[in-house]
């Protein structure tokens, strides 16, 4: 953690990310007119940025301002959710076929790569013709495609620490092969799986955000970034403050993101970590 | 230390001559003095062994010797004169060898072994590409190396580690350097091949008149390469003299310790107590005195000269004559 | 003295692979090795590189699964059970790694590691572990406060110290040792040696010591096998090893070893040890053996006993008195 922050670019991650999460957490406090989010004043619309409305006003005479903060909740919430499931089908998946050295491998590791073959929007616009497009449908479709890049990275990961000498001498006193996995291998693997992580919930932000903007993700009038650069569209460029401050916080909460997650590589290089022993 | 040399005997030139020599790096834990006041000389054509446990120093002497501190390492006091030359001031290029530990790091899998050698050859002597392959393949030779005449086209993968060791011993060669250094060149060896590449090494370097420095941490291969020995500890020589003599009848209490924890030498096996002592705290006085069993209130003020005794070795002991108490020696 | 562990025409073959698609056959790592190792006793097994004498080793614990042959246990027949199966049946067998700080995973303290060998092993009653645990760490030498380390935290005498203590906590009858003196200092090599054997004495141990260090082995084994290219080429006493090697790869062995104060001046051997893939026929050893003549590539050796407990697998091993 030390390390971490001594490198400033990845103290910079940290800070839009943590900044991000203490917004999302006091949204409804924070916004100025939090009823904004559902609430439309027809004869404020699209008023510029001025005191009274720091980012303007939308189409709808929302206050950006207030919707950006609350629709950091959202995106937030977007990208936890995809990375938690897909974690949960990565993880595993990852592990067993990084043990076993048989066909279940070969099997595991060859629909992974199919998975990661899918092109992750058409995949979204599809599910929402199939189901109904909103934001469920397109968290399925990213979790369904985001969790090979877990499998992949947890694979690695277990690979090289089978052939580690502690792992062989768990085997030597008679460890079940599920304790060396869930007690030993997991923690260790623990670094590149929150690198991966991380870098994943900015990934997950950015696509939302496409499929908000494609129209198979959040449905309005809920708050969020990429539907509200979607709708900003007709508007442009007179009320270039519309589409600007919803796509300036998707910059920046997914730059954030990625600047933690190569920070966190740095850090977690086996490299480094052998030096300060 | 200037008395010692002084009434040096041998008056003839050495070939490499460390005088004084301390090395400090700074670290996080404070200041690490890894060498401090350490001295000795090789005779041209002469082999001298480093001998030391881990933390005595003896890669830092390497590193100052062939001229690649690390980065925040200094030298407060001292020089490593090498033909009269202080190299720590004028670095010299390729005219001292350099053997190091381990084959299967030395040499980049990807490029082929001759072009690797070769390009060493083309920064470090005169002569042109054809005249250096005729060299390196007389060399390989030298070094019965199968098939030399194919060797600098093979990849390193293509030899076995004995036969890469004895590339590596070729390409220290290569550009005819008047001293020779190795780093414990064969402990990733197999018994029966280290024997074959010690004696090639020490028959090569006598041959061509070459300075052989040898450091290891064994001294079953010391006795088998070098006439003399230097024993570090903890960055200060304990005992320097020739080999046979050091090992028949060491003086400095930690040698003398040491040498009885051998397996071949030990009746009962004991081992020194106490650790080697970090290398940002280092004892005051003599560095050994801590864990050593005859150790008197000087010890622990006054750093210990380097005596000379009867058959020229030195000893920085005081009390190198005093028995040692049973229980130690095992 | 009784036996503890024997071997009989061991084989393990290794690296054959049976993927989806894939299938490839494996080298013979253990070819035909019988051995049996008395209660009490130091065995050493000694070789170069590549000799097999870890896979042995590995083999005898249940870790490696033998292709033929069998291993009695205390008389009983624990050959032919998978990995997992021949580890519970084996508790009695236990094995310390050649760098046993890498056999401590990095994440975890210590203490916490000792503790969960006691746990695998069905010992859950805290208050008994924490008291064993402590115990045992005294009885390695080392305080039990140092439980609260992580590995990186030790010094490499402690971590080795540690590897044992893990084991010992397990009440071992056999306890494998793989090149447990590699990389050491002289003078901690020497303390580790002893506490070896104070702890043999005190816990009753048989100890297989494997080791390619002449030194140690003659110090500290009282049998010694020579192993080479899968197969033991000679075994006898120690003493009667040393004085009287019989088989020209053990004699070459002796002679290559670096000795204190002597200097070695008899030639290596020719050549380097041939890889596992290519067995030279008949006597495996013969390409590089300075005894070799027609019989000897066209025959495998069979044992023969030299004298009591000294046998050795060489068509010419009177013509190497």
């Amino acid at each position: 953690m030390r390390r971490l922050l001594r490198d400033p670019v990845a103290t910079l991650g940290l800070l839009l990310v943590l900044f991000a999460v203490v917004v999302a957490a006091f949204a409804p406090w924070l916004a100025p007119y939090p009823e904004d989010a559902f609430e439309s004043h027809l004869l404020q619309r699209l008023q510029p940025p001025s005191r009274e409305f720091l980012f303007g006003t939308d189409y709808l005479g929302r206050d950006i301002f207030s919707r950006v903060i609350l629709g950091t909740r959202n995106a937030l919430a977007v990208a936890v959710s995809v990375v938690v499931a897909s974690m949960l089908i990565g993880v595993p998946m990852g592990l067993v076929a990084g043990w076993r050295d048989n066909w279940v491998s070969d099997v595991l590791m060859r629909i992974t790569d199919i998975f990661l073959a899918v092109p992750q929007l058409i995949l979204a616009l599809a599910l929402g013709q199939l189901m109904s497009p909103g934001l469920t449908t397109a968290m399925a479709a990213l979790s369904l495609t985001y969790w090979p890049f877990f499998t992949r990275t947890v694979y690695a990961e277990t690979r090289r620490l089978r052939g580690a000498l502690f792992v062989d001498a768990l085997a030597g006193l008679g460890a079940s092969p599920s304790r060396i996995l869930l007690l030993h291998v997991l923690p260790n693997a623990a670094p590149a799986i929150l690198v991966r992580a991380t870098i994943g919930m900015g990934f997950t932000i950015l696509t939302a955000a496409i499929l908000g903007f494609l129209g198979v993700g959040a449905a309005p009038p809920s708050p969020d970034w990429g539907l509200a650069v979607a709708e900003a569209r007709q508007h442009l460029p007179e009320s270039w403050w519309f589409a600007t401050f919803p796509g300036l916080a998707i910059l920046l909460l997914v730059l954030g993101f990625n600047l933690l997650g190569d920070g966190l590589r740095d850090v977690a290089d086996p490299r480094l970590r052998r030096s300060r022993r | 230390m200037s008395d010692m040399l002084a009434d040096s005997p041998e008056a003839a030139p050495s070939l490499l001559s460390v005088r004084d020599l301390a090395v400090h790096i700074r670290t996080d834990g404070g200041l690490a003095r890894i060498l401090d006041g350490v001295s000795f000389d090789l005779p041209p054509g002469g082999t001298l062994g480093i001998v030391g446990e881990s933390g005595c120093g003896k890669s830092t002497l390497l590193r100052a010797i062939l001229g690649i501190l690390p980065k925040g390492a200094r030298v407060p006091q001292g020089q490593v004169l090498f033909q009269g030359q202080d190299i720590l001031r004028a670095p010299v290029r390729g005219r001292i060898g350099f053997i190091p530990q381990d084959p299967y790091l030395s040499l980049n899998p990807v490029f082929r072994a001759g072009d690797q050698l070769l390009e060493g050859m083309r920064r470090h002597a005169s002569g042109s590409r054809d005249e250096h392959r005729r060299k390196l393949v007389s060399l390989f030779q030298a070094v019965q190396l199968p098939e030399p005449e194919n060797a600098l086209d093979k990849y390193p993968h293509q030899f076995s580690g004995g036969q890469r060791q004895r590339l590596l011993i070729a390409a220290a060669l290569a550009c005819d350097p008047d001293l020779v250094v190795a780093d414990e060149p064969t402990t990733a060896l197999d018994v029966t091949t280290q024997l074959e590449i010690l004696a090639l090494l020490r028959g090569l370097t006598a041959e061509r008149g070459m300075g052989l420095l040898f450091v290891t941490h064994d001294f079953g291969v010391l006795s088998a390469v070098c006439e003399d020995v230097a024993v570090l500890y903890a960055g200060r020589v304990a005992d320097w003299g020739p080999t046979g003599n050091v090992l028949a009848d060491p003086r400095h209490p930690y040698t003398r310790m040491l040498l009885a924890c051998h397996p071949d030498r030990a009746t009962d096996l004991v081992g020194i107590p106490g650790t080697v002592p970090a290398a940002t705290a280092q004892p005051p006085g003599c560095r050994f005195h801590p864990r050593c069993p005859i150790a008197r209130p000087v010890c622990s003020q006054a750093v210990p000269e380097p005596l000379r005794i009867f058959d020229g070795s030195r000893v920085a002991c005081p009390f190198h004559a005093d028995p040692l108490p049973e229980v130690a020696l095992g | 003295m009784a036996e503890l562990i024997a071997a009989r025409d061991l084989v393990v073959e290794l690296g054959a692979e049976r993927g989806l698609l894939k299938r490839r056959a494996g080298v013979r790592a253990v070819d035909g090795v019988s051995l049996s190792v008395a209660a009490g006793e130091t065995f050493g097994v000694v070789g170069e590189s590549g000799c097999g004498k870890t896979t042995l080793a590995r083999t005898l614990l249940g870790l490696q699964r033998e292709s033929g042959g069998e291993i009695r246990l205390e008389g009983a027949l624990v050959s032919g059970a998978s990995p997992a199966q021949a580890r519970r049946q084996r508790a009695a067998v236990q094995y310390v790694h050649q760098d046993p700080g890498a056999a401590l995973d990095p994440w975890w303290r210590v203490g916490a590691t000792l503790a969960e060998g006691l746990r695998i092993q069905g010992t859950t009653d805290r208050a008994e572990a924490t008291v064993r645990i402590a115990e045992i760490l005294r009885a390695v030498g080392l305080d039990p406060a140092l439980g609260d380390r992580y590995p990186h935290e030790l010094s490499g005498g402690q971590q080795r110290r540690i590897g044992l203590a893990r084991i010992l906590l397990l009440r071992p009858k056999l306890v494998i040792l793989d090149e447990p003196t590699a990389g050491l200092d002289l003078s901690v090599q020497a303390a580790v040696l002893r506490l070896l054997r104070d702890l043999r004495d005190r816990f009753g141990l048989t100890y297989l010591f494997i080791s390619h260090d002449l030194s140690v082995v003659r110090r500290v084994c009282d049998q010694v096998a020579v192993m080479y290219l899968g197969r033991i080429v000679e075994q006898a006493p120690t003493a009667e090893l040393f004085a009287q090697p019989r088989h020209p790869y053990t004699r070459a062995l002796l002679a290559a070893a670096p000795r204190l104060g002597a200097q070695a001046s008899v030639p290596g051997l020719r050549g380097d040890p041939p890889s596992l893939r290519a067995i030279p026929s008949g006597c495996r050893f013969h390409p590089r053996c300075p005894l070799a003549d027609a019989i000897c590539a066209a025959e495998e050796p069979t044992k023969q006993s030299v004298a009591a407990g000294h046998d050795v697998c060489c068509h010419h091993w009177r013509d190497a008195a």
